[in-house]
């Protein structure tokens, strides 16, 4: 067998690696194009998730603000959105043993914002002038509470009239951490 | 005459290199600048609004309590309260309150300011600030409609 040594010019071999290095030139320019467009999707995924991770706990806490338990109805004047009526709650709050496991979450809490009564417990007697309504509560572990703002309404009397007293307050529920 | 084409063709390399260069300055700085500065439409805001409008002031007319909707609808009215205090003083009073707080503005929260706006027939009729105005915000807009007056609230959270 004859092994023949073939011997290219010099310019055939510049040539060569002049083609070499236009390819990598390329292939690097569509990786750097590629890699962009990949953090263009990514943060604009990451802001609709992270969007959509707000919309959905915010409308678990509107799902529950608007629920015939809590929603003021037309006990106030004309339907309202996220209104809560506070003596339907502290009447659920007193019979929560028969709802407890109704809603799927751990934990229902109100807490008023304006005025602010700090965290005075709200119970039958002082629900008027305290700060946390603390509707349900289980013994287990809790994943961070969603919260939405919710317009807390009551009936009060002043000098033996009637009228519709709003409050603003959020509506934190937590759901069970079962990790 | 090899050393012209070698020239030539490093030319068109250089100037393709340049080229690519531009495309991605223009990528970048159109990237960049959007992520600085973001505003997001927020349920979470347009809820607090909307709660807001419905919170029962302490101004009285004749027949009831105000809630902080009417009294938008009054000050433009030019009304006073039952106790003869101006509603528009009482709305500014009872609105600085009632976001103060709400969101509270510090250095270990994530809020850093606020504005809220009242626009009725495009005019500004009552701005509250405070704090920082930053880059990234989320807000909302309620629309009312009053006698053929258009109302307009604003507010966005800065952080």
């Amino acid at each position: 067998m004859n092994l023949q040594i073939v011997s290219y010019g010099k310019k055939g071999q510049l040539k060569i690696q002049q083609m070499a290095f236009m390819l990598m030139a390329v292939t690097l320019f569509f990786v750097m194009v590629g890699m962009f467009l990949l953090v263009l999707m990514f943060s604009q995924l990451r802001e609709s998730a992270s969007l959509l991770e707000e919309k959905n706990a915010l409308l678990l806490v509107t799902k529950l603000a608007n629920s015939p338990e809590f929603s003021c109805g037309e006990a106030f004047g004309s339907n309202r959105i996220n209104c809560v009526d506070a003596d339907k709650v502290m009447m659920l709050k007193g019979n929560m043993e028969e709802y407890s496991g109704f809603w799927g979450v751990a934990k229902i809490e109100i807490r008023k914002i304006y005025p602010d009564n700090e965290n005075v417990l709200c119970d039958g007697g002082n629900y008027d002038n305290c700060g946390v309504i603390e509707i349900l509560s289980k013994n287990v572990n809790m994943l961070p509470p969603s919260s939405n703002y919710i317009s807390l309404c009551r009936k009060d009397s002043y000098e033996d009239e009637i009228y519709d007293k709003c409050e603003l307050a959020l509506l934190m529920v937590s759901s069970e951490d079962k990790t | 005459m090899i050393r012209k084409k070698g020239q030539e063709e490093m030319v068109g390399f250089a100037l393709i290199m340049i080229i690519v260069a531009v495309i991605l300055v223009i990528f970048l700085s159109f990237f960049l600048n959007r992520s600085n500065e973001e505003f997001v439409e927020s349920y979470e805001v347009e809820s607090f609004i909307q709660s807001m409008l419905q919170y029962t002031t302490d101004c009285r007319d004749n027949l009831e309590y105000l809630s902080i909707q009417k009294l938008i609808i009054d000050c433009q009215d030019k009304k006073i309260c039952l106790d003869e205090r101006d509603t528009c003083e009482v709305l500014n009073f009872t609105l600085n309150k009632v976001i103060d707080e709400s969101w509270k503005i510090d250095e270990d929260r994530p809020i850093k300011g606020y504005k809220l706006n009242i626009v009725v027939d495009e005019a500004i009729v009552l701005n509250i600030q405070e704090g920082n105005i930053t880059k990234n915000s989320k807000g909302a807009t309620q629309f009312l409609s009053r006698s053929g007056i258009d109302y307009e609230i604003f507010f966005s959270a800065y952080y």
